[in-house]
């Protein structure tokens, strides 16, 4: 009987999540990513063990060392008023992972539930949430953040609602175009004849498909949040002295260039060295799903 | 000497560090002038041998032995560019899907006339514009596209599919090839267009001295084009000879379950389904569905699906609604389904209408259907167990009983029940389908509503999955619409036919009766143009003429 076509599939055949392993696996770059990723996560986990001077994080001063360049007990320099600017740079990443947790942790959900609610049940609901979408799109996100933060005051936590106030826009963006299509799919129609709720199809038959856009979308999105971050702060909108963060170190920096460099070198990699890990992971996981964002 | 002679050509395919082997040992021989069929399941290898040939083979596959030779010069031995310079020239390929074979953003004149300067360039010949135009308009001349001038100029979305499918092989045609490579042709296109295209094909492997390397999975298709058959299965050639001594005494087991798993059109073979004699369970009175397409600027145009349609499904019937695409026959299905409102006349069920029903929405206990294709039907991303579970808990059953029902129906479709943990790509096809089956009984309907269900199968697969909505029908008691494209299966599944066209039903009745003895002429066209594998079956096909025959086609329209 079984001679034909219809035989099961031996155990060898790859299933598409195993599949999906082997190909980041044979990434070399998105693996880098990931190690990038998780050098910045340890950093800014364990900022107090690694900083070789850690109470340069607050409000020290020591004017002897002020203005030291790179050297042997300070290996990225000393800022104006003494302090290590490298543990200052590897605390930073604490600032910048809190306003990637916050901002996404925000927007996403929020962007993916109106995406998928425009995508699946189209008609009136699809017309305003896309209208609404794309109205938020119009507005240019760093007047936004501008604003918010000249009115409520200078904190991190205003920041982080400044960004997500508008970055929501593009997960709900992005959500909608695949939810739609896969709402067209005969298993939700199915779903739908079988008497299943809204609820449900929303949730266990169209999320589990979105699942992968979002997560790589996430994953690059880290990446601008942490700019953007840096931007704002750069501009004084950011987190208030004396936190360390990469942005304002940037802008304190600039006003001893170009004699004293490494003041908005270090910092200016650390962003670098960030923003480059999450677009690489982002990359390799976007390779490893084959989706496209 | 053979033109294309393949010895012992093994061919595996690496991925991620696991290595497939898909042809083992696989010898075949093309002489100058022979009609050759490669047939075998999905799977089986029969396009990576002839992409093999054409060195068309993705980037991770590797010839690890044999040889290929064309003319008796080794292809495995000759450089790329070599290879490379004989595609088009002395080999070309039909390909399986005309639409996705063309850039939408050129003519068919562009696509046309860039084949034909490169091969020029090639083969170092010099030629005019004007001389070239005035060429292809030669080559679509002679397969049959009339109006050279007009398709020309055409861009691809506006031809029929039957029109690219010309174009494809006036593609292939260009520069007098010596072998024409056929995978699949007209397998995406209805059957009377395909019956076109096929003699078509013929007619010009005939006129044009050609050999031809036909691929395909349909026997009936085989029978029509070919004078030698291969069969293949799991990579290897299991038998081959002329093609009387395959169909009419297949040597191994694999070859004549491939032939009896045809359902036969005419003979000794065909079964004829219990006629039910119950009291109608679905009525359709004088139904019409007409869309409304709304254009900017442009008064709207109304689209009239279906027309004037009226039915009636017995308890325990199988009534099958056959035609062709566009015919109107799944709007039906869906107004039945009440997943789509009649815009005039009355649907009713056990003798309530439908309109009369909560938001017009049939109980879902009463209808459920199974899609064409498995692949789409299933959630990829849920297992067996949670896709059979919605209907359960929606028709509120006890968490417990659930799992034992999940088994139960697993069991009914003639599944494992360790298979309630898989997900969908971890099943084959038929598989799949058998899901699909279990989840529409799962809401325990009476009426399931069967569209094309075994039409992305293999042959061997549909039987079984026929045999299997058999035996439920008679143990559960359930009746089937059954839409479909394919009347050899039809008569042997349904107890009563009808025939839409255009919207309209032409004709209806038992198959029995409207096999012998058709009443309108489109059916006479439909059934004349099912490929048969019998000589018996094709002198008992009705006899139509050319004229009737292109009045109904499909492609003619366009």
């Amino acid at each position: 009987m079984a001679s034909l076509g219809e035989t099961a599939i031996s155990p060898e055949i790859l299933t598409a999540r195993r599949m999906a392993w082997l190909r980041f696996r044979s990434n070399p770059v998105a693996l880098l990513g990931a190690f990038m990723v998780l050098s910045v996560v340890f950093c800014a986990l364990f900022a107090p063990f690694i900083a070789p001077y850690p109470e340069d994080a607050g409000n020290m001063i020591d004017f002897a060392t002020r203005h030291s360049a790179p050297s042997a007990e300070h290996w990225a320099g000393t800022d104006k008023v003494g302090r290590d600017i490298l543990s200052r740079v590897i605390f930073g990443f604490q600032v910048s992972l809190l306003l990637v947790v916050g901002v996404l942790g925000l927007a996403v959900p929020v962007g993916a539930a109106l995406g998928l609610a425009a995508g699946y049940f189209g008609g009136w609901t699809e017309f305003l949430i896309t209208g609404f979408t794309n109205v938020m799109l119009a507005i240019p996100p760093l007047v936004m953040a501008l604003a918010v933060g000249s009115v409520l005051s200078q904190t991190l936590v205003n920041a982080m609602f400044a960004i997500a106030l508008l970055w929501w826009t593009w997960h709900a963006r992005l959500v909608y175009r695949v939810a739609k299509s896969v709402a067209a799919e005969d298993f939700v129609e199915a779903a739908r004849l079988a008497g299943a709720s809204h609820m449900h199809i929303l949730l266990r038959e169209i999320l589990p498909n979105c699942v992968a856009v979002i997560s790589v979308k996430t994953t690059l999105d880290a990446a601008f949040v942490i700019l953007f971050g840096a931007t704002l702060s750069f501009l004084g909108l950011g987190v208030r002295p004396p936190t360390p963060d990469l942005g304002s170190m940037v802008a304190d920096g600039r006003q001893f260039l170009p004699e004293m460099w490494w003041g908005v070198l270090f910092p200016a990699l650390g962003i670098f060295y960030a923003t480059l890990a999450f677009n690489l992971l982002g990359d390799g996981l976007r390779d490893m799903f084959d989706v496209e964002v | 000497m053979a033109l294309l002679d393949i010895c012992d050509l093994n061919v595996a395919f690496t991925s991620y560090g696991q290595r497939t082997h898909v042809l083992r040992d696989v010898s075949l021989k093309i002489g100058e002038g022979q009609r050759v069929a490669l047939i075998g399941e999905t799977g089986s290898g029969k396009s990576v041998t002839s992409k093999a040939v054409l060195n068309t083979l993705p980037r991770n596959a590797a010839v690890e032995g044999g040889e290929m030779f064309w003319r008796g010069r080794d292809l495995l031995q000759t450089p790329d560019r070599q290879r490379e310079a004989l595609k088009g020239i002395e080999m070309s390929v039909v390909m399986q899907d005309p639409l996705s074979s063309f850039n939408p953003v050129f003519t068919i004149g562009r696509h046309l006339g860039d084949v034909l300067f490169w091969a020029d360039r090639r083969s170092g010949k010099r030629r005019g514009r004007a001389e070239r135009r005035a060429h292809i308009y030669d080559v679509l001349r002679k397969v049959q596209l009339a109006d050279p001038e007009r398709v020309f100029a055409s861009y691809p979305a506006e031809l029929s599919g039957g029109m690219r499918q010309r174009v494809l092989i006036a593609l292939a045609l260009m520069n007098r090839p010596a072998m024409l490579i056929a995978d699949e042709p007209g397998t995406a296109l209805d059957v009377t267009t395909q019956d076109e295209i096929l003699r078509l094909l013929n007619d010009l492997v005939a006129q044009e001295g050609l050999s031809l390397l036909m691929i395909t999975h349909n026997l009936g298709v085989v029978r029509m084009t070919a004078d030698y058959v291969y069969v293949m299965c799991k990579g290897e050639i299991v038998e081959h000879g002329p093609l009387r001594r395959i169909f009419e005494d297949p040597q191994t087991d694999y070859c004549r379950e491939l032939i009896e798993a045809i359902p036969p059109l005419y003979g000794a073979r065909v079964r004829n389904q219990p006629v039910s004699t119950e009291a109608p369970l679905v009525k359709l009175e004088g139904v019409s569905k007409t869309f409304t397409r709304r254009h900017f600027l442009r008064p709207s145009e109304q689209v009239h699906a279906v027309r004037n349609v009226s039915l009636e499904i017995p308890r325990g019937e199988i009534l099958g609604l056959a035609g062709e695409s566009g015919s109107g026959k799944t709007t039906v299905a869906r107004m039945v389904m009440g997943m789509m409102g009649a815009s005039e006349g009355r649907i009713s069920v056990d003798g309530v209408a439908l309109a009369d029903q909560r938001d017009g929405r049939i109980d879902r206990r009463l209808a459920q259907i199974v899609y064409q294709n498995p692949g789409t039907s299933l959630n990829p991303k849920r297992t067996v167990a949670q896709t059979l579970e919605v209907p359960l808990r929606f028709a509120s059953n006890e968490p417990k009983a659930r799992g034992r029902r999940i088994e139960e129906l697993l069991e009914r479709v003639d599944l494992p029940p360790h298979f309630a943990a898989r997900f969908p790509h971890e099943l084959s096809g038929g598989q799949k389908q058998r899901v699909a089956i279990a989840r529409a009984l799962a809401a325990e309907p009476r009426l399931i509503v069967l569209d094309e269900p075994t039409s992305a199968l293999d042959m061997s697969v549909q039987k079984r999955v026929i045999a299997l909505l058999e035996e439920l029908r008679s143990e559960l008691g359930l009746t089937y619409l059954f839409i479909s494209h394919d009347l050899s299966l039809m008569r042997n599944f349904c107890s009563h036919i009808a025939i839409m066209l255009r919207g309209e039903i032409v004709e209806r009745g038992t198959p029995a009766e409207v096999f012998e003895d058709q009443q309108h002429p489109y059916t006479r066209a439909l059934i004349s143009a099912v490929p048969v594998i019998t000589d018996e079956e094709e002198a008992r096909k009705p006899k139509v003429t050319q004229q009737e025959r292109q009045k109904f086609l499909v492609s003619s329209a366009a």
